[in-house]
């Protein structure tokens, strides 16, 4: 007998509280059963939302597993013995419309819901083995079980023969060496092979001439260039901050310039991704560039509120953790941020876990040593120093008559008589802007009789921060004194002993970047004996504050004695392009947009990734469903790095190998042998060769990580090796060449194209490294990205990866073949052909000036005969010699519209454009 | 080959639902993985069958649509809901007083005193909804417009906030609506790309190209920007190249391009660049000449401003309008029509912090007459029947002004945008703040509500129409979304 429920239209969830307070011995009613009384509840009213085919809120009520473990938004639903408590219980009974369940339809009876309170206040008792459909184990999935390598004699060829077989296909024909060697260098070295190479190659009859290209491909430098490309691609590399304002990251430069230089020492892949993750613990820390890859708002852009900047704060978090789990595990950790992974064993808790490895890691500027960078300093400034001796003779002198020109926010000089001195002391008295803020002084330089430094080696005591910033040869706004009063504070240096000096530089941000802060009324006096100072220099002889000279740099003419400015303006020529150059290293030290090592803060799981609402604290671990590593909670920030690389590069992890292996296939055919490259979980593509893929890993392992071995094998393969051409059979089975029919022919990529068009041109500057060309002529803020139409400088010529990387924002003539915005991980290019591409390859400024270099080049090389021209024009562009139809056209052409017209239309070729 | 070979067990489980075309594929592989799995699936599915050769061309819809084309005038830099159509009295009567139990820090800093709307506002038309006297052509129309004035946004900071209005994620990377929709829908025009993005004459909002790019989606289906003031770039080559060298040059690329193809048979992408060629060829008859406003009598120029001499702005936001017509008329899918411009302390756009009454007698005179003309002219010309006409911001702002100055700080938590045109019921308010406007307290709406109403009036589920992209079938809408039925016809 069902008990009495008294039945009145008033609020439900209050009759069914008073209701639980009753106890159940008073009610004599039988035990609620599962299957009987309560699964036809579910049925009717629950399932078709929360059961096998949609789980709304992650709820699903047919599975008991599933269905004690709850939904996403409020842990479990069924809390057993306490309906009260219970959400199911609540959601079914409440009259507050956006929670009521079902949400639309009928509602459950009274009886129903009385089935439910009953059942769950009994202790919900869901038998084992009655439920009518068995939860998928997310975790028994291939990509999870270690790699096995079958026994026998396996090459990639076997291994593909054997699946074309199934499907009664055959590999296609040896492509003929020309078609070889051009799709081999493009793929390599993301040029086209000239006509030098093609010849040489036709030439050599040795049995290793394909090895022997294979290996000069690898070593040239070029290699590095287009393969870190690919990888910058994954990690969605920028040389902004995006979002709104997308300044730029001026120093992201470094993490690129280490993965070209990774890629051409073909460093151990284990060791690439040990350095990425904890690069500070290897000696490379601007491999840490890696973490801190992606989109980020800036301190001024986080709302001042302390919910804002939890938020930015877990953002920031949430993206080292995505970048980490998609480029080396092939996994996507960051879909468990807000409840369970759906398709993967990815628990929330374990999205937290992972985050916790990193902790301690921040996004921002930090100083690296550089040997390399340090001696290129040393040899600009041995260079300057005779040319800034003479212009220091020509200085006004602080307290003379002449009056000075306006201080610089970049930088300034006091010139004074020569004194002896065992410190110097800077006291500022006023700032700009009526001493609005605490002015801060970036690198103070004293200089003695020599012209040498002595402030590097001084003792500094000043009241605010970083004052170890004031004298540590680092230039920026990162590495500055910062006063912690309005528009005052001092600073005093002693020296290791006593000089004469004769000179200081000084300013408020050293790059140029920032004029607010800048001190304006200020004393600089000498300590000539213990105790005793006297003044060398002040402000007094200063013309006011002129925001027009905020951004100087040292030695202008309106800071010279003017009988000297003839020379001096020699001297400041010569100087000027030293300065430049010395600009990118920011005053000796290098920096580097990478991971700032900070002590651990505590990590929560956070209900629902809402940071407002953290729930227990999670120590580092490992993602639970492969080999578990577990750190404590006081893990210092390296450890826990170190660690998570080596669980991820551990070769039993089933998935580190296989996910590489599996990229460099993909940028060598088009597509992975897992076609999802960033997804080797549940919901990617199984591999189309499992077993290809597994002995390719294997393989890679044994090798020793070996990236440059793993290139040979594939580009020396028969697969490799065959030609292109469609048929028929294979178009009706396999259309996409999946089972590599035939070579997967495509479009060359948006930097390819441009490299090629300058290779070709004779107009690439094969410059290295280094901070990057523009595209655009504004960057950003109110001006917008105005691009360069017409890259005359050689700078502009360089090759594209070393053009700086505007986040979201397309290069207005390359951009538009599929290049990726960096705004999230791109594993693969788009393959898209539009009218927009069309326009800018046929009539962009670029083209035309390009055009117009190629057939410069080719008449310099050969003659004025047109036949001629043409010939050489399809050899350098082509990789062929012209046919006879074609030269009598293109003769033709030539003769009526001139050679260039006929180079922008190769530019625009098919044949130019594609990997045969 | 069996065509579930390759699939994951779950990729099986999904077969009879979603078709499972990877996103890197291209699209002539996509057709062919389609075929792969068998060409029903890919039916079942919410996804467009794109055909590599003609990416533009017209595609089905899931259901009757009830617009075919879309314009959404985009205020960028977060409108005011309380000086413009969240009518609060009671903000009013607590002018200057503090806002109990508010937040002592808003997104800029210290929170001032509640600070009472500013301008008058007054009941309008047959539906007698207050709205505000800043906006008084717009306002003549009130009667036309479903309000929603519980919206809400999950990010207070401009830019993340753009990324999630135009493509449902705060983050950088994802891909606008006028993408998914043109990915979907593809074009009527075969002449014209199906989105086009008008700028501001300002310049370009906060978020900038997000608001119009393709994210992952392939890259054809990213909008064109380009406005009355400035044409598409490269749409022809520099004056030193003479017309007929032009036409020579272009025919013999077409003929080399073709006997390539000869040469390789049955190769979509080879066949899809000629036809790209093609297509550009002829936007560079159908761009100039729809962008070339003179043959606009003076009575149109007059309706919309655009003749307004004092008024540059205002004249050139006004053009953009009446060339958004003019593309919509050629059945242009998607329209972006921006008002206001990036971050400049309200000078250029509608963030209001410092001096927002002063800059908002700026900013609505350049809005207010041009798209209020749109409508009715549109109207007029019978558009509206199946044209979608949407007004958006990011964000709104503060019941507050800010300690020590005369303005508002953002407020994601609930603010106003509204529809109108084909589908959309007429003068109906949707959703409620509370009584200071501070934040939405009835039928609240996430944006991701408003994009999933849009693209339900194109007749599009937002839960089927989805993209594989490393590892998630992605949507417009996240797992969010629901159509806010209440404003539909």
């Amino acid at each position: 007998m069902k008990p009495e429920i008294p039945i009145v239209s008033i609020i439900m969830r209050r009759i069914s509280i008073i209701y639980f307070l009753i106890p159940l011995n008073q009610l004599e009613a039988a035990p609620v059963d599962f299957v009987n009384d309560v699964r036809p509840v579910f049925e009717a009213h629950c399932y078709d939302c929360h059961g096998a085919d949609k789980q709304k809120s992650g709820l699903r009520l047919d599975v008991k597993s599933a269905a004690f473990a709850g939904g996403d938004n409020h842990g479990p639903d069924i809390v057993p013995g306490k309906a009260s408590e219970s959400p199911l219980i609540q959601f079914l009974t409440t009259d507050i419309k956006d929670e009521m369940m079902p949400p639309k339809g009928a509602r459950l009876s009274p009886e129903e819901i009385d089935i439910l309170t009953r059942w769950v206040n009994e202790g919900a008792h869901w038998p084992d083995g009655v439920d009518l459909v068995e939860l998928e184990d997310t975790s028994d999935h291939w990509s999870f079980k270690p790699v096995t390598v079958q026994p026998g004699d396996h090459s990639i060829d076997s291994f593909i023969d054997a699946k074309l077989k199934e499907q009664e296909l055959s590999r296609s024909p040896e492509a003929d060496r020309r078609t070889w060697l051009r799709r081999v260098t493009f793929d390599l070295i993301g040029l086209p092979a000239t006509p030098e190479e093609m010849s040489s190659f036709q030439k050599d009859t040795s049995t290793n001439a394909y090895a022997k290209v294979v290996d000069r491909l690898l070593a040239s430098p070029r290699y590095g260039e287009r393969w870190a490309q690919h990888w910058l691609d994954v990690v969605r590399y920028a040389d902004t901050h995006g979002f709104e304002v997308n300044t730029e990251r001026a120093y992201a430069w470094p993490y690129r310039d280490y993965v070209i230089t990774a890629f051409n020492n073909n460093t151990r892949w284990d060791q690439f991704i040990r350095e990425q993750i904890a690069g500070d613990a290897y000696g490379k820390p601007e491999a840490t560039g890696f973490l801190v890859t992606a989109a980020a708002l800036l301190p001024g852009q986080i709302g001042k509120d302390e919910e804002s900047k939890r938020l930015a704060r877990q953002d920031e978090l949430g993206e080292i953790v995505i970048n980490t789990g998609e480029a080396f595990l092939g996994l996507s950790i960051g879909c468990a941020r807000c409840h369970n992974h759906k398709f993967d064993p990815i628990s929330a808790r374990d999205y937290y876990s992972m985050q916790a490895f990193f902790a301690g890691v921040r996004y921002g500027d930090r100083k690296i040593e550089n040997p390399e960078v340090e001696a290129i300093v040393a040899g600009l400034r041995k260079n300057l120093k005779p040319l800034e001796s003479e212009l220091g003779d020509y200085v006004i002198q602080a307290g003379s008559d002449v009056p000075r020109a306006s201080l610089s926010a970049k930088a300034n000089i006091e010139k004074f008589q020569p004194i002896k001195a065992s410190g110097i002391r800077f006291a500022i008295n006023a700032s700009i802007s009526d001493n609005l803020r605490e002015p801060f002084i970036d690198e103070l330089e004293v200089f003695n009789s020599d012209g040498i430094n002595i402030a590097l080696n001084a003792t500094v005591t000043a009241k605010g921060s970083k004052k170890e910033s004031i004298n540590d040869g680092v230039y920026g706004n990162i590495s500055c004194w910062r006063s912690d009063a309005k528009g005052a504070g001092s600073v005093q240096l002693t020296f290791a002993t006593p000089e004469t000096i004769h000179q200081i530089n000084w300013g408020r941000d050293r790059t140029g970047q920032y004029s607010d802060r800048l001190a304006t009324d200020y004393l600089i006096e000498a300590e000539i004996a213990p105790g005793k100072w006297q003044e060398i220099s002040d402000s007094s002889n200063r013309a006011p504050f002129d925001p027009e000279r905020a951004r100087e740099d040292l030695y202008q003419l309106t800071d010279l004695h003017p009988e000297h400015h003839a020379r001096a303006k020699e001297l400041i020529t010569e100087r000027a392009p030293f300065i430049k150059e010395l600009q990118q290293y920011s005053g000796g030290k290098q920096i580097v947009f990478a991971a700032q090592s900070t002590s651990p803060e505590p990590i929560y799981l956070l209900n629902r990734g809402d940071p407002e609402q953290p729930q227990d604290e999670v120590e580092p671990a490992s993602l639970s469903f492969l080999k578990h590593v577990q750190l404590p909670k006081d893990a210092a920030d390296i450890d826990r790095r170190k660690e998570l690389a080596n669980w991820i590069v551990d070769p039993e992890n089933p998935l580190t190998a296989r996910v590489i292996v599996n990229r460099i296939w993909q940028w060598h055919f088009g597509t992975g042998l897992v076609a999802t490259a960033n997804d080797f979980g549940n919901l990617g593509v199984e591999p189309s060769h499992p077993q290809l893929l597994d002995w390719l890993a294997a393989k890679f392992i044994e090798s020793g990580w070996s990236v440059k071995d793993l290139h040979r094998q594939i580009v020396l393969s028969a697969t490799y090796r065959q030609g292109h051409t469609i048929h028929d059979a294979g178009l009706a089975k396999d259309a996409d060449s999946r089972l590599l029919w035939r070579f997967p022919s495509r479009r060359i990529e948006s930097e390819v194209i441009r490299d090629s068009i300058m290779a070709v041109s004779g107009q690439l500057d094969l410059k290295m490294y280094g901070r990057g060309y523009s595209m655009f002529n504004s960057r950003g803020g109110t001006g917008g990205f105005q691009p360069i139409e017409s890259h005359q400088k050689p700078e502009g010529r360089r090759r594209m990866i070393y053009a700086y990387k505007v986040r979201m924002e397309q290069e207005a003539v390359f951009g538009a073949f599929d290049c990726p915005d960096a705004g999230q991980s791109a594993p693969t290019r788009g393959q898209s052909t539009t009218p927009i591409q069309a326009l800018n390859l046929f009539n962009s400024q670029f083209t035309i000036d390009l055009a117009g270099d190629f057939a410069k080049r080719i008449k310099t090389e050969t003659s004025d005969d047109i036949g001629a021209q043409v010939e050489q024009l399809w050899a350098i562009a082509l990789g062929r010699e012209i046919t006879p139809d074609e030269a009598i056209e293109a003769t033709a052409f030539v003769d009526a519209e001139g050679l260039s017209a006929l180079c922008r239309v190769i530019f625009n070729s098919s044949e130019f454009l594609f990997l045969p | 080959m069996n065509k579930a070979e390759h699939l994951s067990p779950h990729g099986k489980h999904l077969l009879g639902r979603r078709s499972f075309l990877s996103n890197n594929a291209t699209a002539l592989s996509s057709i062919a993985l389609t075929s792969l799995l068998g060409s029903d699936n890919a039916l079942a599915s919410g996804k467009p069958d794109i055909d590599p050769k003609n990416p533009f061309a017209p595609r089905k819809s899931h259901h009757q649509p009830k617009a075919k084309n879309v314009v959404v005038i985009y205020c960028a830099g977060a409108v005011s809901q309380l000086e413009t159509w969240d009518y609060k009295p009671e903000l009013i009567n607590q002018d200057g007083k503090p806002l109990t139990g508010g937040p002592a820090v808003t997104f800029q800093g210290p929170a001032g005193n509640l600070a009472r709307p500013q301008y008058q506002f007054r009941e309008r038309g047959q539906t007698g909804k207050w709205v505000s006297d800043m906006i008084p052509h717009l306002a003549e129309l009130t009667d036309d417009f479903a309000f929603v004035h519980s919206l809400t946004s999950e990010s207070n900071t401009h830019g993340p906030a753009e990324n999630f209005l135009s493509t449902g994620f705060a983050q950088d990377g994802f891909p606008s609506i006028g993408a998914w929709l043109s990915y979907s829908l593809g074009s009527e025009n075969a002449d014209l790309p199906a989105f086009v993005s008008l700028l501001d004459p300002r310049g370009i909002p906060q978020a900038s190209v997000n608001n119009w790019g393709s994210g992952f989606l392939p890259a054809e289906f990213q909008g064109t920007s380009f406005n009355s003031k400035n044409p598409i770039r490269h749409l022809v080559p520099p004056a030193t190249i003479s017309k007929t060298s032009d036409q020579a040059a272009s025919s013999f690329l077409q003929r080399m391009n073709a006997r390539h193809l000869e040469k390789n048979p049955q190769d979509g992408s080879l066949a899809a660049r000629i036809a790209s060629y093609e297509l550009a060829a002829r936007m560079q008859l159908s761009v100039p000449e729809i962008s070339d406003l003179s043959t606009e009598p003076d009575h149109i120029l007059k309706l919309y401003g655009a003749d307004d001499e004092s008024n540059p702005t205002k004249a050139g936001f006004a053009k953009n309008c009446i060339l958004a017509r003019r593309l919509l008329e050629k059945g242009v899918r998607f329209v972006q029509l921006f008002n206001g411009a990036y971050a400049s302390g309200g000078r250029l756009n509608w963030d209001g912090h410092s001096k927002l009454k002063e800059q908002y007698d700026v900013h609505s005179e350049i809005l207010d007459q041009p798209a209020a003309a749109l409508i009715k002219d549109l109207r007029q010309r019978g558009l509206l029947e199946d044209t979608l006409v949407v007004w958006c911001t990011e964000f709104g702002r503060m019941p507050m002004f800010q300690k020590g100055s005369q303005g508002r700080d953002h407020n994601p938590d609930g603010f106003t945008c509204w529809m109108t045109g084909a589908g959309v019921k007429p003068g109906v308010s949707h959703g409620r703040t509370d009584d200071l406007g501070r934040k939405a307290i009835e039928d609240i709406h996430p944006l991701y509500d408003f994009n999933a109403t849009i693209l339900h009036l194109l007749g599009i589920d937002h839960e089927r129409l989805t993209f594989f992209h490393n590892g998630i079938e992605r949507r417009l809408t996240n797992v969010e979304g629901h159509v806010i039925k209440e404003i539909l016809t």
